[in-house]
């Protein structure tokens, strides 16, 4: 016990002593909170788009005037098509409107009128607004505008209800999500290195002399990473709910909790390459390619899971960021939902055992095996 | 009673043979000398009596117990000190202290250990920070810590300097208890001349056991004994020397270290320092660890800028052309320092290209056949033995003819025919005209020095022929003199 | 003073160091190309697989028809039927299902009496973007439907759209523009950043310089061959890309070597920087993660840049991968002309141009 002890205390001292754990732990987090928050928006972003009216009356003016007020359009007016083209391939619109000449005409007539929508189709997420917004402005205009009486009475209403998110806010997704991609930065690659190192240094030489056992060396290196992820995971918790208000409806023990059991098997994965890569290179790769990129990608912390093929959906259920992003954004949205909260708990505490037991298998007292 | 027996031991790494068919015995209570060529299977004995590697047949018992099954009962009992010893670099002297002291089990009480080795007014500073004596110093305090019965040193004293080497050998011997054993690897062997008892290791095998006085009675003699004993050394004539180009050149001071000072803050790491070194000169630069001399090594070369003053390479300002300055030198880093994934060819190659050296081919065969690499010469240069890598560092050093030749400590943990012919080597490039400049912790070789500059805490102390430093400090050789010298300056 | 066979030597060297090891190779290699295929199958922003639980009080002719429009597109899955409230609760709770699909009993009854009906849609609100596109495709569905039952006609506005470069909005398309730029700065990053380094931590780099190599010919030395690996990654994947998985390359083949070599170059030039101002490979390693952090969050592959607060609208103007993806797309997709090309190149000739001369500066400044 003294012994794992005084390990502890030396991993300890050595972290405080390298400003990059501390930077990675809470700089970068507190870096890319902030842009999480303020640069990225999935749900409704502000676009560029042009707007060319081929059929000026004082009606079509209107609905000029309504895409210049709508808050998510920054519009353009035009009357060059070229200029159109131009803009479009230097992405300085996303899209644009044509206003076809007969437009007036067939509404008046009570008849279906055309509306050219033109996207940007090279960024696929930005077109789908393209068409979103226009279609929302015109028919929004046209409820309003004087060919209102000539609509055909909608039969069926539809009415949404957005549970959990109301506002469709993506940031209350987000920003909880993120707090996956630090820990796993945490988890991975501040530990990636460490075993290695030491072999490095010729201090493992001298630590095996002594009476210290694989398991205190192992538990030595678990213990300060996880203790230091945690401390970063109830900073990012503060930065979420206290400084940007993001709404957390769960409950704070389950979320340290399986938050904790997440770690767990991070630091699995990150000790694992340290024990099996001694070169640092390798293990770098290995640890932004195993951890920080899957994370990124395939957790479904931006992109759908329910949307992949179904082999990558089965292939995702072995990567621990996909199950925590999966708990913590309920955790945080809608509370803690039982299932969801067990489901994930206990896969990543399986894992991180697996993980736990092989680490030490390969902790080897010798020089050789 | 033994400490340890070994029967018929043997230990391969792949398919070479480390240690040979090697039965030994080591008497309690005693201080067991472990002598050998680079490559001689020293290490690799020490590790395989604490377990740390397994053997491949054979039987060892060390203070009863097998270190193949009963490794965590014997560590109990031991301290070893690895030759890279595992200080935490980033931990202060006393947390890495405590961590050892934890580690065994023993009470935090340094007070002893502390002022023992000097590092008291130290305690605080990071362990990385220290000179190499010290490092040295504190982690045989941390092997010591606990009173081991038995103590397993490897080379405890490589890269340090004459007065922390005694401090060493004086901590062991006032630190243990009559009972304790220890066995001491070292390329020393006027420390080895001191031992109780001596193990002479050649290729795995023990060629000699028994009392160092049985072979000899002054570090002379006991030195071409051992020579002897590991197949003696006839080296008079330096092949490289032989078709090393005359260095003409009409400048008679061709390195010159004017006023350099380089200071942290308030403290001087070099103060001052100005010397002239006259073309076909050994100048040998002495001091202890510490003392400023790879700082003002570093200066010379532009690796390191100089806070005020400056040096000039055959009367190259090394501050305004670098590049220009460096042409004419060859370097020889403290620290292996070439391509370790890359083979020894490659290595050459690389050096020769970078100096632009004419006719690269020929140069490099030739420079493999001298120093005896063709053994090697495929292989990557870090699974090259110890003595080899400093071949191979020379051989690149001397790839482009230089005319000026700086080596820091090139004969550090090499043995003791390596370091002839190394001696050998220089002196006949010296005789060539060609400028050298050495630092060394080996006294005997400072005699090989055409002048030596003797520093000490940032400052030259002495400058002088061994035979001037030798008469200043009224000492017949040259340890004792560096000792008198630092002494006097100290008042 | 730059000499020829020096930096020949410099770059074999380099390349020797990467390349000998079997596995670093493999690694060099297989990474990025894993990664490509693993993520082109798998990432997308569109919104397939769609569950959902339907609440039918009617159980009319009518409501069946219209859930049976709902469970025959394309994007939507599994359906579930459920008789009370609280099971569909919990079916959306618990991820079952996206959407919830609740009609009432009088359903039919209002259509036929020509009152307008309501249906009700729940939506999971914790992803929102599928959240809104879901609720986008059960309102397009519903709209058709309420139309096609109508028995009036009106003014309407008919959308016609046209998605230029991409008719068909291939998500793919995007995806894998965009991952041939990001793998290739992740490696490139990990190449260069370590590269000094680790030099650094095994003394290599003082015999480097002590050897007369000027600090032009350590950095050219330093900066061809990563290019060289780099260059060919990303010709490899660009490769794979066009021919196995159909993606159009619209654009001029010099144009696109001349971007990637550009945009590699100012990668090369933020790597070698990392490595000049570290002094471990633990430190760079780190650095590399708080610089593509950033760098890639901000370089509108997520989310649109025009979105973003004015500040961060500038500090992406310091970002290559931002250039870098909007060439690869630019090239791929729409067939950027050559003046736009420059507009984008000449950023990243400018950050190529100061992360270079930095480091150079600054493996000089390191020595005192």
């Amino acid at each position: 016990m003294k012994i794992l002890f005084a390990l502890v205390k030396k991993e300890f001292l050595q972290i405080m002593r390298d400003p990059s754990s501390i930077i990675i732990a809470f700089i970068l987090p507190l870096i890319s909170v902030f842009i999480y928050m303020y640069g990225l928006n999935l749900d409704s972003p502000r676009i560029t788009m042009g707007i060319k009216n081929d059929n000026p009356t004082p009606e079509t003016s209107t609905l000029v005037k309504s895409f210049g007020h709508s808050k998510y359009i920054n519009s353009i007016s035009t009357d060059n098509m070229k200029e159109i083209e131009k803009d479009i391939m230097r992405s300085k619109i996303r899209g644009a409107v044509v206003i076809p000449n007969d437009f007036s005409t067939k509404l008046e007539r009570g008849k279906s009128a055309d509306l050219l929508i033109i996207a940007d189709g090279s960024e696929t997420n930005t077109a789908n607004y393209v068409q979103n917004y226009a279609m929302q402005i015109s028919n929004l205009w046209l409820k309003t505008s004087k060919y209102k009486n000539a609509m055909a009475k909608q039969v069926i209403e539809q009415n949404s209800r957005f549970w959990y998110n109301p506002d469709l806010d993506s940031h209350h997704f987000i920003l909880p999500g993120s707090i996956a991609i630090t820990m796993t930065l945490i988890g991975i690659l501040l530990t990636s290195l460490v075993i290695a190192r030491e072999w490095e240094r010729g201090t493992m030489e001298a630590l095996l002399s002594t009476s210290v056992k694989p398991i205190h060396i192992v538990l030595s290196k678990y213990i300060p990473y996880f203790i230091l992820g945690m401390l970063s995971l109830l900073f990012n918790v503060f930065l979420c709910v206290v400084c940007f208000n993001i709404p957390f409806r769960g409950n704070y023990f389950v979320l340290i909790l399986v938050s904790g059991l997440f770690l767990f098997a991070s630091l699995g994965i990150g000790l694992m390459i340290s024990t099996k890569l001694k070169n640092q290179f390798l293990a770098s790769l290995m640890s932004i390619g195993l951890g920080f990129l899957p994370a990124l990608m395939m957790s479904g912390f931006l992109f759908p899971i329910r949307s992949m093929p179904l082999f990558f959906r089965i292939f995702t259920l072995i990567l621990p960021p996909r199950h925590y992003v999966t708990f913590i954004e309920s955790e945080f949205m809608a509370g803690s939902i039982l299932p969801i909260v067990y489901v994930n708990a206990i896969y990543l505490s399986v894992l991180g055992f697996i993980l736990f037991m092989a680490v030490l298998k390969n902790t080897s007292l010798r020089l050789e095996k | 009673m033994q400490t340890v027996t070994i029967n018929n031991l043997t230990k391969k790494f792949n398919s070479t043979v480390a240690i040979d068919n090697l039965s030994l015995s080591i008497r309690k209570g005693k201080i067991t000398g472990l002598i050998g060529a680079d490559g001689a299977g020293k290490t690799t004995l020490l590790r395989t009596m604490i377990g740390l590697l397994l053997p491949n047949e054979g039987e060892i018992s060390v203070l009863g117990f097998n270190p193949v099954t009963q490794k965590d009962e014997l560590n109990e009992h031991i301290g070893y000190m690895p030759q890279k010893f595992g200080l935490y670099e980033d931990l202060t002297v006393l947390e890495n202290l405590k961590l050892y002291a934890d580690l065994k089990g023993v009470e935090h009480d340094f007070d002893k250990m502390l002022e023992f080795t000097t590092l008291a007014p130290f305690q605080d500073r990071l362990s990385g920070a220290l000179s190499g004596g010290m490092k040295q110093k504190l982690g045989l305090a941390c092997t010591l810590l606990g009173t081991p019965e038995f103590l397993l040193l490897d080379e405890p004293s490589v890269g340090v300097d004459p007065i922390s080497r005694k401090d060493l050998i004086k901590m062991v011997k006032e630190m243990i208890t009559p009972e304790t054993t220890v066995l001491w690897s070292t390329a020393y062997l006027d420390e080895a001349l001191n031992f109780d008892e001596i193990i002479v290791l050649d290729k795995g095998k023990s060629i000699f056991m028994g009392k160092p006085t049985d072979l000899a009675d002054n570090t002379k003699d006991f030195e071409n004994k051992v020579i002897e004993l590991m197949g003696g050394f006839n080296m008079e004539t330096s092949p490289i020397a032989q078709d090393y180009s005359e260095i003409q050149t009409d400048i008679e001071y061709t390195v010159v270290a004017d006023n350099l000072e380089k200071r942290y803050g308030d403290f001087y790491a070099v103060k001052n320092n100005s010397f002239k070194i006259k073309k076909g000169e050994i100048f040998g630069l002495l001091g202890p660890n510490g003392a400023g001399k790879s700082t003002s090594f570093k200066m010379m070369c532009g690796l390191a800028k100089p806070t005020s003053g400056t040096a000039r390479i055959m009367g190259i300002d090394i501050l305004k052309e670098p590049e220009k300055a460096r042409t004419n030198l060859g370097y020889m880093a403290q620290k292996f320092s070439l391509y370790g994934s890359m083979t020894v060819r490659q290595n050459l190659e690389f050096f020769a290209s970078v100096y632009g050296v004419k006719n690269t081919k020929e140069k490099i065969k030739k420079a493999i056949s001298t120093f005896n690499l063709e053994e090697y010469e495929n292989q990557p240069a870090e699974d090259l033995p110890l003595g080899f890598k400093q071949r191979l560092s020379m051989a690149c050093a001397l790839i482009h003819n230089p005319p000026i030749l700086f080596l820091d400590e090139p004969t550090s943990g090499v043995d003791i025919i390596v370091r002839k012919e190394f001696w050998v080597h220089i002196t006949s490039l010296a005789q060539k005209g060609v400028t050298v400049m050495v630092t060394t912790h080996f006294m005997d070789e400072a005699e090989y020095c055409d002048r030596i500059s003797l520093f000490y805490k940032g400052q030259t102390i002495a400058v002088g022929t061994p035979k001037e430093l030798k008469e200043k400090a009224n000492a017949d050789n040259m340890e004792d003199a560096f000792i008198t010298l630092i002494k006097e300056s100290e008042k | 003073m730059i000499n020829i066979n020096r930096i020949i030597a410099m770059i074999k060297k380099e390349l020797i160091t990467i390349w000998k090891d079997p596995k670093s190779r493999g690694f060099i290699i297989a990474f990025p190309l894993v990664q490509l295929l693993m993520f082109a199958f798998a990432v997308t922003m569109e919104v397939k697989n769609i569950d959902v639980t339907i609440i039918d009080r009617d159980n009319t002719q009518l409501s069946r028809e219209l859930i049976s429009r709902v469970t025959n597109s394309p994007q939507f899955r599994y359906v579930f039927y459920v008789d009370n409230e609280k099971d569909l609760k919990n079916n959306i709770d618990v991820q079952k299902s996206l959407l919830g699909l609740y009609i009432d009993n009088d359903f039919s009854q209002n259509i036929k009496r020509g009152k307008p009906t309501s249906v009700q849609v729940i939506v999971d609100g914790r992803q929102t973007n599928s959240a809104s596109i879901a609720n986008g495709y059960i309102t397009q569905i519903i709209n058709d439907f309420s139309n096609e039952i109508s028995p009036q006609k009106g003014a309407k506005i008919n959308p016609i759209v046209r998605n230029w470069y991409n008719p068909n909005l291939e998500y793919r398309w995007y995806v894998l523009s965009i991952l041939v730029a990001m793998l290739s700065v992740v490696v490139t990053l990990i190449l260069t950043a370590l590269s000094i380094a680790r030099e650094r931590e095994l003394g290599n780099f003082d015999q480097l310089i002590v050897s007369s190599l000027s600090s032009m010919e350590i950095l050219i030395g330093k900066t061809i061959p990563p290019m060289m690996i780099s260059m060919t990654l990303t010709i490899i994947m660009t490769i794979i890309v066009t021919t196995c998985f159909g993606m159009p390359f619209v654009g001029s083949v010099l144009l696109f070597l001349v971007a990637i070599f550009i945009s590699l170059l100012s990668i090369v030039g933020v790597g070698l920087f990392i490595s000049a101002i570290c002094n471990t490979q633990q430190q760079a390693i780190l650095s590399v993660m708080t610089f593509m952090m950033p760098a890639m969050l901000l370089s509108g592959f997520i989310s649109p840049i025009d979105n973003m607060p004015k500040v961060l609208q500038y500090i992406t103007y310091l970002d290559p991968i931002r250039f870098f993806m909007v060439l690869t797309r630019g090239i791929f997709l729409k067939g950027m002309g050559i003046v736009d090309v420059l507009l984008n190149v000449i950023p990243l000739i400018i950050i190529a141009i100061i992360t270079l001369t930095i480091a150079a500066r600054t493996f000089k400044r390191k020595l005192g």
